[in-house]
């Protein structure tokens, strides 16, 4: 059992990748997860979704598919087979 | 012309071939604005409502914004005014690209067309010369090539055409009207209108830039907001990048994204049509802007069929891919151009063929009836490019098609099946799974539609606050002022995009800094709320019904059945009461006579 990390928009274009797993023993926050990527993309992930230590306005972090805004935030827990999907800030119409 | 705060007005009368000119330069531009507000005005004064939209009776306005030609970030855009003949309600439409400044360096701040032309003719636009010509050898070509013709006639390559192509023409219910080729005035079938009038295009070319305005005062502010929209995340990066297309995934993933006709929430096959896809597979060349854009996003596609063109946005991919159950990127990208050439709404036309597909395949539409063509079933690429093109030319079951799902699925005894309100085809947002967007819907005075409030930027996009999309709490006021600052941004001639960097304080400062209205921000929101109540009292006069301010049994009756949002239904009802109230409207969904004289109506 893994989470696994789906980028999106720059994320995916930028940096030429779908997304990653992490094997886990136990539930993680989301501000883990974060630093866990920034580890592999230089700091890339807290740069486009956070401003000081907070989501960024405008940022769409959802695990299985809930935007942790109307969760816990960036102290969601992230449980084994879970999904993250991770966006900078998008919009259209 | 005059100053900006005064608009000057072709009058062309297509009956008797008389053309005259004529001045606003009373309070009517402070109170509507121009653009949407402006021409909307002129029209719910000079016609009947009643009318059949169709008739030489309807007026077809050609509306600059307020700030449209002059330095404002995005300020090109340009309003097309009718009685709509999808909805039976006002339509107006919106459109980038140059065309609109073109107007309004010209001089023709306004141009209203009225009566019918007894053959086709267009419209020309030389510096002060202003002819109509005949059009005969014009009708019956594509968009593309009625653009090239006239420009090769014009003698002059930078000459701003705007057109219908055969669907106009043939008066499919759905007709845009194209400029600049790939231009869109898309929706609420405004091409129809041009085509009952037989009148095919508008080319111009102005000798000098005739635009007035404080340019000093102007150019600071528009300084710093083209600042504001560079730095912006949204309007700075993810669009000039993946243009509108990034909602594929956003929407997907949160489970708000039609497919099959809204019978799903999500689409397995979003990866392959997405914007991310549109890049990944090579086909996206560059991105485009409109005039005075910084955001340019705007794709420039090239198939690997060697065939190019622009598009498809967020809502034309999901109409012809998601809706209709197409995973093929190639297809959905052709069925874009076709509709372009051809003068389609592309919304309209992807998924009034998805409503199709629904009907056939529950027995409802037989296979005779589809004489040769390809079977109307999800995913089929071969049905969307070739019913696309039946529909434009009205052959075969593309007669029934061009009346739009509405009124096929009628004729087929099960209207629940289209996905509308007022006869308009919703856009690419589940209103099950956000619910101030539902109200919105029901509420939007053209019909389905997602550009006369974009409650998707709160409640899912997170701009300017993250609101829970299933709170209803709040909800009525949010549409409220979502819809009102629409409309302003619709009056001023800037583009909606604008709205994801800038508030409405942004908006008031570059209007009061170019014209020297001297407006509070709230005056100029009440601007808004005047066009936005204008509009619903033509609506009323012309017997459309607050009872049809309704969406789709499916939305209420059926939960969502898949994705992160399986098991909610719209609650957009019980959000009814409480915005009529906050309209000033009484419990009947009428604006009541105080509020008419609030807001100088009556």
């Amino acid at each position: 059992m893994s989470i696994k990390v789906k980028f999106y928009s720059l994320f995916r274009i930028n940096l030429k990748s779908a997304g990653t797993e992490f094997e886990v023993e136990q539930p993680v926050v989301i501000s883990q997860i974060i630093k866990w990527l920034d580890e592999g993309y230089e700091g890339y992930f807290s740069k486009k979704l956070l401003d000081k230590n907070e989501i960024r306005p405008g940022s769409i972090i959802l695990v299985n598919g809930k935007n942790v805004l109307h969760l816990n935030h960036l102290q969601t827990r992230v449980n084994d087979g879970d999904t993250v999907t991770l966006f900078p800030p998008s919009a259209g119409g | 012309m005059g100053k900006i705060y005064e608009y000057s007005v072709l009058r062309v009368n297509l009956t008797n071939g008389e053309i005259s000119r004529e001045n606003i330069a009373d309070e009517r531009v402070k109170k509507f604005l121009g653009g949407r507000g402006l021409g909307s005005k002129i029209l719910a004064d000079e016609i009947d409502p009643t009318i059949d939209p169709l008739s030489p009776e309807n007026k077809l306005i050609y509306a600059s914004g307020l700030l449209t030609g002059t330095a404002a970030s995005t300020g090109g855009r340009y309003m097309v005014i009718t009685k709509g003949p999808l909805t039976g309600t006002i339509a107006s439409s919106n459109s980038g690209g140059f065309f609109g400044a073109e107007m309004r360096f010209s001089g023709n701040d306004i141009i209203i067309f009225e009566g019918k032309s007894e053959k086709p003719v267009y419209l020309s636009i030389k510096g002060e010369k202003v002819e109509l010509k005949d059009a005969t050898n014009l009708w019956g070509k594509k968009v593309n090539e009625t653009t090239d013709q006239l420009q090769a006639e014009f003698g002059n390559d930078q000459a701003r055409v705007s057109c219908i192509g055969p669907a106009g023409e043939n008066q499919v219910l759905f007709a845009s009207i194209m400029n600049e080729k790939h231009r869109a005035a898309g929706r609420s079938g405004v091409g129809a209108v041009m085509g009952s009038k037989n009148l095919k295009a508008v080319i111009i070319k102005a000798d000098e830039k005739q635009v007035e305005y404080y340019k000093d005062e102007m150019m600071k502010v528009v300084k710093k907001q083209t600042k504001m929209l560079k730095e912006d995340g949204v309007t700075g990066e993810g669009l000039p990048a993946l243009g509108t297309k990034v909602l594929d995934n956003i929407v997907n993933s949160t489970g708000l994204y039609p497919s099959r006709n809204f019978q799903k929430s999500t689409f397995d096959a979003v990866d392959e049509v997405s914007g991310e896809a549109l890049v990944e597979k090579g086909y996206l060349q560059s991105n485009k802007g409109c005039y005075g854009c910084p955001i340019r996003c705007g794709r420039d596609v090239k198939l690997p069929n060697g065939r190019s063109g622009e598009g498809p946005e967020y809502e034309s991919g999901w109409a012809y891919g998601a809706d209709c159950g197409v995973d093929d990127l190639n297809a959905v990208t052709e069925a874009n151009f076709i509709c372009n050439e051809l003068g389609l709404d592309t919304i309209t036309a992807g998924t009034t063929i998805a409503c199709a597909m629904e009907l056939y395949e529950k027995g409802y539409i037989d296979k005779e009836e589809l004489e040769n063509g390809p079977e109307l079933k999800f995913g089929s690429s071969e049905a969307i490019l070739y019913y696309t093109r039946q529909m434009a030319y009205r052959e075969g079951i593309g007669d029934k098609l061009a009346e739009g799902s509405y009124r096929l699925a009628d004729s087929k005894g099960h209207p629940e099946l289209s996905m509308s309100v007022k006869k308009q085809e919703l856009p690419a947002y589940d209103p099950r799974g956000v619910q101030g967007q539902g109200l919105n819907y029901v509420t939007s005075n053209r019909g389905g539609c997602h550009v006369r409030g974009y409650m998707i930027s709160p409640e899912v996009l997170g701009v300017p606050e993250k609101l829970d999309p299933q709170e209803l709490k709040g909800k009525p006021e949010w549409v409220k002022i979502f819809q009102d600052l629409t409309a302003v941004i619709d009056g001023i001639g800037m583009c909606l995009f604008t709205s994801f960097a800038l508030g409405a304080d942004d908006y008031n400062e570059i209007v009061n800094a170019g014209t020297g209205f001297n407006y509070t921000t709230e005056e100029l929101l009440q601007a808004g709320e005047r066009i936005y109540t204008l509009e619903r009292q033509f609506n009323l006069d012309a017997g459309i019904e607050p009872v049809e301010d309704i969406l789709p049994a499916r939305f209420t009756e059926e939960a969502i059945s898949d994705g992160p949002q399986k098991g909610v239904v719209s609650h957009y009802k019980e959000l009814l009461p409480e915005y009529y109230q906050l309209r000033g409207w009484g419990e009947d969904g009428r604006p009541t006579a105080e509020k008419l004289q609030e807001l100088g109506l009556k």
